[in-house]
């Protein structure tokens, strides 16, 4: 293997080095986030064909199969350190404390923080289910069809209108955004700490953007299943 | 005034722990609670039961021996305090205090309260020094520090060595600890020639030694008896990636 | 009671102990003896073991040093770590004479505030070499990255420090000791790294190993499996710190102790000048009997806080409301030149004497104020919180009180040891191959130690006289193959081994924490801050049958094979006990009041010390003679060729 190679497998296999890939992949997978709540927010949108449009357009990216494989790296890279790291912390003290509590302020230990591989994990489970449910769900063939500038393209906006009929798509999906917010809640500032760009003064900024953001995106999702539910 | 004790009791490594009862009747407030535990084992000798073993020495904050969980909280309830300098005029009568000795596999417990916490001085010898022989060292005012450099330094080289921050870290990341000696020596002009050997031997020591990793819950920073600021772990991790990339 | 007297309050024989101060000028002496000293071949050095017995500042800078020099170290403490020991608690500073601050500051100036601070009982050859050196250790701290407090220049800020007239003390907030510590501890880490230097931490040594006449190695108790252990080498550097402790309640950290230099004792090595004990003014007053230890306010305090008691003994106001005609501002009254900046024997003692009159305040009536009240008013808040927050922080977390507000209750505790074993100016014992470094010794400070000035003769031990005075005694002595084989290890284990084991068959009816605390009582009622004939027989007899008490009535918890901290304090005040009564002897027999000893006999009309040049410009060196026999004492006369003793005034 190359020198380069060695030392960057070197930086994997160090504590810092994991955290320095939580980092980049928690905040490369929240910039994904944001793109995948534009393009949610399209079903708002005055011109009705906005949300099928947009899906179309990002699917027919010469480059889509890179940037989905980029994702799945992502992920694939983010679940695996996370993984490692919580099993790590487990090892580090298999006996825990009859009492333990947090000393409050200013440590950062929440709910949010303690709960990053449980709210890891259902996202997971929940990506699973999603792909399958949209990704590789329906299409033309099943006859979810629009025509755009006289092209055929699917028709997700039906699909997703129809998913969210059911009770368990429209009660779930928020439940699981609630989470991500949740995870996102520790984890924006967290992701930036890790990266190493924080001091003492930008620390409690951050922190409280973080809170923010993660709120904006869990509350972002989550209006798309309710509306639909309740407004069809 | 009367407190109730819930402390760990273990004879031995190897052996089984469990949380003993104990009642201090005429508790002073004035009493640091180290000096609640003397009170309590002078008790105990004279009935003829072992004391409690627990590490203390300069008691004023300083030395870093002391270190017991406290309420579930390292050092206890007052931030800033190592727990040989927390009063008992923070607690109220008839309060149960559970005390238990730190917990992480890094630091195995020789005794009731006492643990092994030599991992740190082995993650030091990695790396957290500017190598200097006696004698050739030039003048002391022969390398201008800036005021502010000086004092952060000082704010990170404050670290005690006691441990609170691994007990306390849901993880127990020696992170902190760590952190703080790289990030002193990284802020003055002395330590800048070894700092990227200095930074990658000493992570490398932590990691060894079973720590685990740090999710940045910054409980270290809140339980830290002089309160040193976790952008010295971020500090750390800058320092790591300069030193991987230009190596 | 009918006291005997002791024998040796009779003339002592003049039997001459030399220092082996190398002749020539003072301001070469050093050189001189550098110039000469033998060395000790590169090749060779690791062949020689060194045992370096504590981790303070002495024993971390001496380690560090010898370690570099490529001799085999190996280096032990109580504490888990080398990181702990006591001198990490200095708050205040460390002297040098840099001259930094352009304010007149000399060598020469330092030696001689040295000399005449111990009151003319200290060496001046050794004293001069001190001054000297200082500077180099500013130097070496800083290449460590120990960082002292420094001007917005970006260059190193110093302060002027107990009294001294020219501001020669460097320092880190009020961490010195620790950040020096931290920075020999760190360059010994490196040793180790290095594979030079073995550390082994929890090691509590209960034995010098004596052959041929040559300390060649000690025996210890490993404080985790109770087992004890013997480590031979090429000699032997005692470097384990003072032993305030005697007075059990000293500003001294739990572990430190006697117990090294005591067994040293037994074993040969002269022990000089035990009585000299400072007392430092201001630290934090006893609150109850469970108290445990006493908290040094740093004497910087005095700067700008104004030492007070209220005129009228049954004055019961709180300080807030007794009017400025009613208290008395006894160190400015007394003192008008240095006022509430005397040094600090005289203000120990001078609270002390108001406290004796009934004036004290608090609740026991053992304490005096220390107002910041007018230096608020002058200064403002913030100037005071700049200079003193974390020490009154640490005030207000001990008393519950906020000196900003209330005016801090103080009182002299029990602080230093200027005595120790007596060691020549190659800081070698009367055992060949045993040397002493640090506050373990009695060398530098003579019958009072001057602020800042400890630490500075702690690293001037270690890095810089011991390396050049250890290399003449290992490449000049004749030493044979030894191996912990030899019978004297046994013997010497044995004897170790022995005592333990008598301490828990005793099974008696008191803690070693209880004899403790009474040992403590007598010797700070007797043998403290003021000392009379009759008090120091009395306390001498008292020691004794309370000696004699313990080893048939002490209860020693627990089991020797474990960790057993009850079992290591007990074998300590069992050494206190015996050290308690030479100190006493020792005070008995220096008639004459100097530095931190102050007999009531001998004192001027206005009640302040009075030293006796003529017959006690000696260091007292007692040679232990048996278990139960009165120490011999010896004599190392102090000869003073270039300052001329005078009488200290601070009027
Ligand atoms: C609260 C306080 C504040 C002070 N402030 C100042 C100040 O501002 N400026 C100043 O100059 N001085 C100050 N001093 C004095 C100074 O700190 C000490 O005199 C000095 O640090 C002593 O250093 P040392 O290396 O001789 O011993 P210590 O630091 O006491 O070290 C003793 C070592 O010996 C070991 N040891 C002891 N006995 C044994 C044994 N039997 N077996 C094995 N190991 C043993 C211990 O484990 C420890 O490692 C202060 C002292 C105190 C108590
Ligand atoms: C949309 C998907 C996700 C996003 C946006 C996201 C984002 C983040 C971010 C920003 C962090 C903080 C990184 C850091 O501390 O440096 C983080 C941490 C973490 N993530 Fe995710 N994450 C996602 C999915 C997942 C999944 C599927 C798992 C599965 C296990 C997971 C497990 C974790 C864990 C365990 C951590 C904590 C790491 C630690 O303790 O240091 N995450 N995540
Ligand atoms: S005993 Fe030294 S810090 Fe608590």
């Amino acid at each position: 293997m190359s020198q380069t190679g060695k030392k960057l497998l070197a930086v994997f296999r160090s504590s810092i080095g994991r955290k320095l890939l939580t980092g980049v992949t928690g905040l490369a997978l929240v910039v994904f986030l944001l793109e995948h709540l534009y393009s949610n927010l399209l079903y708002f949108s005055t011109d009705p064909d906005a949300y099928n449009e947009n899906a179309h357009f990002l699917i027919s990216l010469d480059l889509v199969y890179v940037l989905e494989l980029g994702l799945l790296t992502f992920f694939v890279v983010h679940i695996i350190v996370g993984v490692s790291i919580y099993l790590r912390k487990r090892k580090a003290r298999p006996d825990g404390y009859a009492k333990y509590q947090s000393a409050g302020k200013p440590s950062r230990q929440s709910l949010s923080s303690r709960t990053m591989i449980v709210t890891g994990l259902v996202l997971l489970a929940f990506l699973v289910i999603h792909i399958i449910s949209f990704k590789y769900g329906p299409g033309i063939e099943e006859g979810f069809v629009v025509t755009i500038d006289g092209e055929p393209v699917r028709d997700l906006k039906r699909l997703l209108e129809e998913k969210f009929q059911h009770p368990a798509y429209a009660f779930g999906y928020p439940f699981v955004m609630i989470l991500l917010g949740f995870h996102l809640r520790h984890g924006i500032w967290s992701a930036f700490q890790s990266l190493g760009a924080m001091n003492p003064r930008l620390t409690p900024v951050v922190y409280t953007l973080g809170g923010v953001l993660a709120v904006l995106i869990a509350v972002g999702f989550l209006v798309l299943p309710l509306w639909i539910f309740f407004s069809t | 005034m009367t407190v109730h004790l819930r402390i760990w009791r273990q004879a031995g490594p190897d052996s089984p722990g469990r949380l003993a009862e104990y009642t201090v009747e005429d508790v002073n407030e004035h009493m640091s609670f180290l000096e609640l535990l003397d009170v309590l084992n002078e008790k105990l000798i004279t009935e003829g039961e072992e004391p409690i073993e627990f590490d203390n020495d300069c008691r004023e904050g300083i030395c870093g021996s002391c270190g017991l969980m406290v309420g579930g909280v390292a050092h206890g309830p007052q931030p800033r305090t190592a727990i040989c300098q927390l009063h008992m005029r923070h607690f109220n009568d008839g309060d149960t205090i559970v005390v238990e000795p730190w917990r992480a596999t890094a630091f195995p417990i020789i005794k009731d309260l006492v643990v092994d916490r030599s991992a740190f001085d082995r993650i030091m010898a990695a790396g957290g020094y500017v190598s200097v022989k006696t004698g050739g060292a030039p003048d002391a005012n022969a390398l201008p520090v800036t005021k502010e450099d000086a004092d952060l330094a000082m704010d990170y080289a404050s670290c005690i060595g006691c441990g609170a921050c691994v007990a306390a870290c849901p993880n127990s990341s020696a992170s902190l600890f760590t952190a703080s000696k790289i990030a002193h020596l990284a802020m003055l002009p002395q330590g800048t020639p070894e700092r990227r050997r200095r930074v990658l031997n000493m992570v490398d020591q932590m990691e060894a030694e079973g720590f685990g990793d740090c999710s940045n819950h910054a409980e270290c920073e809140a339980v830290c008896p002089k309160g040193i600021s976790i952008s010295a772990i971020a500090l750390m991790r800058r320092e790591y990636v300069r030193a991987v990339l230009s190596s | 009671m009918e006291i005997a007297e002791p024998h040796v309050t009779e003339r002592p024989e003049r039997s001459r102990l030399k220092a082996r101060v190398p002749a020539g000028r003072l301001q070469d002496k050093w050189d001189v003896y550098k110039n000469n000293a033998k060395l000790v071949n590169p090749a060779n050095k690791r062949k020689h073991t060194i045992i370096i017995v504590g981790t303070g500042l002495a024993g971390a800078s001496a380690a560090a040093t010898l370690g570099g020099l490529g001799y085999n170290i190996k280096s032990l403490c109580i504490q888990d770590s080398a990181r702990r020991a006591h001198s990490i608690a200095a708050q205040g500073g460390i002297n040098a004479a840099k001259n930094y601050p352009n304010d007149g500051d000399t060598i020469w100036r330092l030696f001689y505030d040295t000399i005449k601070g111990g009151d003319y009982r200290s060496r001046e050859g050794n004293v001069y070499r001190l001054a000297q050196i200082s500077n180099n250790i500013i130097d070496q701290a800083v290449a460590q990255g120990v960082p002292f407090a420094r001007e917005y220049g970006g260059l190193l800020d110093n302060r002027s420090f107990g009294g001294a007239q020219v501001s020669r003390t460097f320092y880190a907030r009020g961490q010195t000791g620790q950040q020096l510590l931290l920075g020999a501890y760190q360059a010994m880490s490196h040793q180790i790294q290095e594979g030079r230097v073995e550390m082994l931490p929890r090691r509590e040594m209960l034995e010098l190993v004596v052959i041929d006449g040559r300390a060649r190695g000690i025996v210890t108790r490993n404080l985790v499996t109770g087992e004890l252990e013997r480590h031979v080498g090429d000699a032997v550097l005692l470097c384990t710190g003072g032993y305030g402790n005697a007075y059990y309640l000293s500003t001294n950290a739990q572990n430190s102790n006697v117990t090294a230099a005591w067994r040293c004792h037994k074993r040969g090595a002269f022990f000089a000048n035990p009585c000299f004990t400072q007392i430092h003014p201001t630290c934090i007053p006893v609150s109850g009997d469970y108290q445990s230890k006493l908290t040094l306010m740093s004497e910087s305090l005095r700067n700008d806080g104004r030492v007070w008691v209220p005129k009228d003994t049954n004055d019961a106001r709180p300080p807030s409301q007794i009017p400025e005609g009613e208290r008395d501002y006894y160190l400015e009254r007394r003192y008008p030149s240095f006022g509430n900046l005397v040094p600090r024997d005289v203000a120990s003692r001078a609270a002390k004497a108001v406290t004796d009159e009934g004036l004290g305040v608090g609740e026991t009536n053992l304490a005096v104020y220390l107002d910041f009240r007018d230096a608020i008013e002058r200064l403002g808040r913030q100037a005071i919180e700049d200079r003193y927050g974390n020490l009154f922080e640490m005030y207000e977390r001990i008393t519950g009180d906020t000196p900003y507000e209330v005016p801090m209750r103080i009182f002299p505790a029990v602080h230093y040891t200027m005595g120790g074993l007596w060691v020549d100016y190659e800081l070698m014992t009367t055992v060949p191959g045993l040397f002493v470094l640090g506050e373990a010794n009695f060398s530098d400070h003579g019958a009072n130690r001057l602020g800042a000035s400890a630490l500075m003769q702690g690293l001037a031990d270690g890095y810089f006289v011991i390396p050049y005075t250890l290399g003449g005694y290992i490449a000049g002595a004749e030493l044979g193959d030894v191996t912990i084989g030899h019978s004297t290890f046994a013997d010497t284990e044995r004897a170790a081994g022995e005592r333990l084991r008598r301490l828990l068959d005793v099974k008696g009816g008191k803690t070693v924490a209880e004899f403790h605390r009474e040992l403590g009582q007598i010797m700070w009622d007797h043998v403290g801050m003021s000392r009379n004939r009759d008090g120091l027989l009395q306390a001498a007899e008292a020691i004794r049958r309370l000696r004699d008490e313990y080893w048939q009535n002490v209860n020693v918890a627990g089991r020797n094979d474990t960790l057993n901290k009850n079992l290591e304090f007990a074998g300590r005040v069992g050494d206190f006990l015996e050290l308690g009564e030479m100190m006493a002897l020792d005070a008995l027999h220096r008639e004459e009041s100097c530095g931190g000893h102050f007999r009531e006999e001998h004192k001027t009309a206005e009640g302040e010390a009075l030293r006796d040049d003529d017959d006690f410009a000696y260091v007292a060196a007692w040679e232990h003679t048996g278990d139960h026999a009165r120490p011999q004492l010896h004599r190392e006369d102090l000869e003073f060729e270039y300052v001329r003793p005078s009488t200290r005034s601070y009027k």
